[in-house]
């Protein structure tokens, strides 16, 4: 599951924490491991100049700038490059999400690490295409493989991960989501807690709720729960299924803290939330922010079946 | 007779000399050569005697000096009203010197027509509705360029514009295997949300063939993914060709005529080969102007009509809201103040200005008119190619400034721009004074406003 | 010298008046061409007439185009100039005498007191126009001494007239400068840019053409001018 890793990053701390997960996963599953920056965006309409993406400033986008850029990731990126062998480069200009995109469509990645590309970094970038929604929840959204987002400290290596949080909505991509969690405790031996929140804020909006029902519905979903995913796990039995009520991202971050989750796997819903409304961003972007572990994003299946 | 390496008379047709052109940094080189840049003024004046005729010379002759076309200019406007800014000025000191001489003229005097040409005229031809001799400046400047362009004296980023176009027939290095890769990749990226959404390449006899600027594909694929729901949406038969989907011309904001011919032949081809009914352009103002417009009389097609009946996005999407095709959910419309960028290129020279009123009808509750409006509407300071010359960036920057107070006096929050230069010229205006305003293309909008048939909805 | 140039040179001013205008409009069409103009004039000649007719009609109306709505103070000079200028040599008393003696017809001729009203309004206008070129700097970096000079043809008949007719210093002498005058601006229209008295028709005709067959004029009702 990790032979082909994208390593998408900015070049700055913000990524160091990422750059560090995807160094260990190259290392340890001997990955072909791309070092991918957006360098800036076009500026000036058709023309070659890009607004450089860490200085702001504008540059000339020819060959020697790519080469240009490349040397200073290289610079950066010198210590880890030392340790891990035959580590690809890929540099354009262009929107970051779109580019990251493309590229992992290009090299086929079946895993995207990337930081948490923070709004107010990428100010620029909202404002390039005057489009809402961070880097990360576009790349979220649009990749075919997951996307591991790293934005705290990692100390322990992924394969030694013991807790994994998987959270659930039933959605088709949530499945997906599912197959990646279920895949990776099994693969590095760690307990996977299936989890769901009842959304209270939309569900039952405006109406009270009886506890009973609320009850009620928890058994619902634990049963659905069951069915859907505890079914296809086949043996392996190191698992736990746990169903809240409340806000869902809040929940999944209570959850992860009290059960000293490592990674919170979940699926981008793309309908849930509409970018153009949600001034805070969609739940994996709230979780992302608020999470003290990784965040691994996955909805669509092709990368994980 | 001295001609540079990179700036010279020849026009770009092989990837090496791109090549060389794109690697010379900003143009350094290719505007330090340009300094010795000879002028062959014969060759210059056989063209002038073989190309200016009545037209142009009745205008050049009759000017009555009057003055009336300077309020026309937002140029003139933005630069405090400087009377080297009249539009008669500008051509009469330009290219009525240039016949006045006969064409023997030097290659400072060249540079000068250069700079005027591309940084003080964006050719939106408001001018010609205000003279009352119809003298329209826009199409002498346009004229203009092209001697230029023979002349080898042309904004480098242009010179590069018109060298793709020979090359990849596009005005960026988007080959048809980028582009058919990209379609296929959208439709994969969109499926999941909009399930049987395709982009169907190369199909035979659809009603609409649809045709894009290449900054799409290069850039903003999503235009592409939204282009291609809203069609699915509407249950259009559609499709676009593998080959000849470019519109935009570059090359005619050079100047390069033949190369202006030759993108449009591609599009032509691609008409007459996949026997689409009607051909449908993206948001793009210039792309409709050159394909549509103008191209028919570039490729000799004596009726100025292209093959087959061609359509702007905005009469597109007039027409599905018209019939129903596409309908808005009302609770979605556009609530806050917004006003439209009425594009020079498709409404001001094409006509469409009525169109563009019946769409804000069915997705605005509050539009505000811009002042003046419609065909009378001003530049959005970035036409013309300016958007993109790095060598006259500064003089673009003053020319958005009317722009910016046409806004702010409409009091919007959010402008509708369906064309790609206005679109970029608002977004430029934005960085440069922000003035807190939003900017997008139509299809976005429609996507978020229009009510999805169940039977379209991804199943969960 | 008054049988001189009321006989042979008014007949050689008024045939370099005429032929030269139907010159122009000769060397005007043949030197349209659809595919440099690129404009189909031929193949929508319905639109393209309806195009013309749009363009001139407006520009004829006072305050009929923005433009003109935009300039309100020149327009008003322009239209009095015009008028005067067009209207007072055809229908005043004196001109309709000489036409009946030679050729036996006439037009309506003007009570006196307007044509003394219309020219003055000429001269008046010619003042402000002038004045207009010297105070605006976006009309003065357009000026140029043959903008006088045409200015000054134009006008002089209307001075020279008003001067003979009311006999103010030498009668004789300001006829004759009034002919004289008169046929100087006969020969200018087809010769300077006074050509703009045809060439107004045709390159409005062009641009109107231009708007009703290629620039939007089929797919709207057309341009507002
Ligand atoms: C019918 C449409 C016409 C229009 C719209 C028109 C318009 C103009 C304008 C705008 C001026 C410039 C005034 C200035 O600033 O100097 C002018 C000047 C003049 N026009 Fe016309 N004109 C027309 C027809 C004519 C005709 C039929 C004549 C007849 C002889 C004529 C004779 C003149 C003269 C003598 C001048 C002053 C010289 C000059 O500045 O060019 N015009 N006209
Ligand atoms: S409005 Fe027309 S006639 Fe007057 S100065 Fe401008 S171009 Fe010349
Ligand atoms: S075409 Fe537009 S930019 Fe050019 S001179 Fe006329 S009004 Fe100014």
């Amino acid at each position: 599951m990790f032979e082909k890793i994208l390593f998408a990053t900015t070049g700055t701390p913000t990524c160091d924490h990422a750059a560090h997960v995807a160094f260990d996963l190259k290392k340890k599953y001997h990955s072909e491991l791309t070092l991918f920056h957006s360098m800036g965006m076009p500026s000036r309409g058709f023309s070659q100049f890009v607004k450089d993406s860490r200085t702001g400033e504008e540059e000339y986008l020819d060959n020697d700038y790519a080469d240009w850029v490349k040397e200073e990731l290289k610079t950066y990126y010198a210590k880890q490059l030392a340790e891990a062998e035959g580590v690809l480069f890929e540099t354009t200009a262009g929107e970051s999400h779109r580019e990251i995109l493309r590229a992992a469509r290009k090299t086929d990645a079946d895993l995207i690490v990337m930081g948490a590309h923070s709004r107010d970094e990428e100010a620029g970038a909202t404002r390039y295409r005057n489009v809402v929604g961070s880097t990360m929840q576009r790349v979220a959204k649009g990749a075919k493989c997951p996307v591991l987002i790293v934005s705290r400290p990692c100390t322990t290596c992924l394969w030694y991960f013991s807790n994994i949080i998987f959270g659930t909505d039933f959605s088709k991509a949530s499945y997906s989501a599912f197959l990646f969690a279920y895949q990776l405790a099994k693969a590095i031996g760690a307990k996977l807690h299936l989890f769901h929140a009842l959304d209270m804020s939309s569900i039952h909006a405006g109406k009270a709720v009886s506890q009973d029902e609320i009850e009620r519905e928890i058994a619902e979903a634990r049963e659905r729960i069951e069915k859907t995913y505890v079914a296809k796990m086949e043996d392996y039995d190191n698992y736990e299924v746990e169903v809240w009520e409340g806000v869902p991202y809040v929940e999944i971050l209570k959850f992860a803290r009290e059960r000293n989750g490592d990674l919170i796997v979940m699926a981008h819903h793309t309908r849930e939330v509409d970018p153009e409304e949600a001034v805070l961003g969609s739940t994996v972007e709230q979780v992302v922010l608020r999470a003290a572990c990784p965040v691994a994003s996955v909805n669509r299946p092709d990368k994980v079946s | 007779m001295p001609e540079g390496k990179l700036c010279n008379k020849q026009t770009v047709d092989t990837e090496e000399q791109l090549q060389a052109l794109l690697n010379d940094k900003s143009g350094k080189q290719y505007y330090e050569e340009m300094n010795h840049l000879d002028v062959d003024a014969k060759a210059l004046w056989a063209t002038i005697q073989k190309t200016l005729k009545s037209r142009l010379r009745t205008w050049l002759e009759i000017c009555a000096h009057c003055g009336m076309c300077s309020d026309s200019c937002f140029f003139y406007m933005a630069n405090k009203k400087d009377p080297t800014q009249v539009p008669s000025y500008k051509i009469q000191s330009t290219l009525g010197e240039l016949v006045r001489r006969k064409g023997h003229v030097d290659n400072a005097f060249m540079q000068m027509v250069m700079d005027t040409a591309w940084s003080k005229c964006t050719c939106c031809n408001r001018c010609g509705m205000y003279c009352p001799f119809g003298i329209d400046m826009g199409v002498m400047f346009s004229y203009l360029r092209g001697l230029c362009f023979t002349q080898g004296f042309v904004p480098w980023e242009l010179k590069i514009g018109s060298g793709m176009h020979r090359i990849y027939r596009a005005q960026m290095n988007v080959t048809t295997e980028d582009w058919v890769d990209t379609c296929e990749w959208m439709a994969e990226e969109y499926e999941e949300d909009w399930p049987g959404l395709t982009i169907p390449v190369d199909k035979q006899d659809a009603d609409i063939i649809y045709t894009v600027n290449a900054r799409e594909p290069k850039h903003y694929p999503e235009d592409l993914a939204e282009a291609a729901i809203l069609f699915h949406l509407a249950g259009e038969n559609w499709t676009v060709p593998s080959e000849g989907w470019e519109e935009t011309s570059l090359a005619m904001f050079a100047g390069d005529w033949a190369a202006c011919k030759m993108q449009v032949e591609s599009v032509y081809d691609a008409m007459e080969r996949l026997n689409p009914k009607r051909m449908v352009v993206t948001e793009c103002g210039h792309a409709y102007r050159a394909t549509v417009v103008e191209g028919p009389y570039w490729t000799g097609r004596k009726d100025g009509q292209t093959p087959i009946p061609s359509f702007h996005y905005v009469e597109w999407v007039a027409e599905a809201l018209r019939t129903g095709k596409i309908k808005i959910d009302p609770a979605k419309k556009i609530k806050e103040p917004v006003t439209y960028q009425d594009s020079c290129n498709y409404i001001r020279n094409a006509g469409l200005k009525d169109v563009a009123r019946e769409i804000m009808g069915y997705i605005a509750e509050d539009f505000r008119e811009m002042k003046p409006n419609k065909e009378h509407n001003f530049c959005c300071g970035g036409g013309g190619g300016l958007n993109g010359i790095g060598r006259y960036r500064e003089q673009r920057n003053i020319g958005l400034k009317v722009k910016r107070d046409q806004i702010l006096a409409t009091g919007a929050n959010l402008v509708i721009a369906p064309c790609h230069n206005c679109w970029d010229a608002i977004r430029d205006l934005e960085e440069e004074f922000e003035i807190g305003i939003r900017w997008s293309f139509l299809k976005p909008l429609l996507i978020h406003m229009a009510i999805v048939p169940d039977h379209l909805k991804p199943e969960e | 010298m008054y049988a001189f140039v009321t006989g042979p040179l008014a007949w050689l001013s008024f045939t370099v008046f005429i032929v030269g205008i139907i010159a122009r409009i000769i060397w005007y069409f043949r030197g349209l061409s659809w595919q440099l103009d690129r404009v189909a004039y031929k193949e929508h000649m319905a639109y393209g007439i309806k195009g013309a007719i749009r363009s001139i009609v407006f520009w004829l109306i006072p305050f009929g185009t923005h433009s003109w709505r935009f300039y309100p103070f020149f327009t008003i000079c322009v239209f009095t100039f015009h008028i005067g200028l067009l209207f007072t040599p055809l229908f005043i008393f004196g001109h309709n005498v000489l036409l009946q003696e030679r050729w036996g017809f006439s037009l309506w001729a003007m009570p006196e007191g307007m044509a003394d009203f219309m020219t003055v309004a000429v001269i008046i206008a010619v003042l402000f126009i002038i004045l207009r070129r010297n105070a605006l700097p976006e009309v003065r970096i357009l000026t140029t001494p043959y903008d006088y000079l045409v200015l000054a043809i134009a006008v002089a008949p209307f001075v020279t007239g008003l001067l003979a007719h009311h006999q103010i210093g030498n009668y004789n002498f300001w006829l004759i400068a009034h002919i004289l005058a008169g046929e100087i601006f006969l020969v200018a229209i087809p010769l300077t840019k006074l050509s703009h008295f045809i060439g107004f028709f045709l390159s409005r005709a062009q641009l109107g053409m231009d708007y009703g067959i290629k620039r939007g004029g089929m797919k709207s009702k057309g341009l507002a001018w």
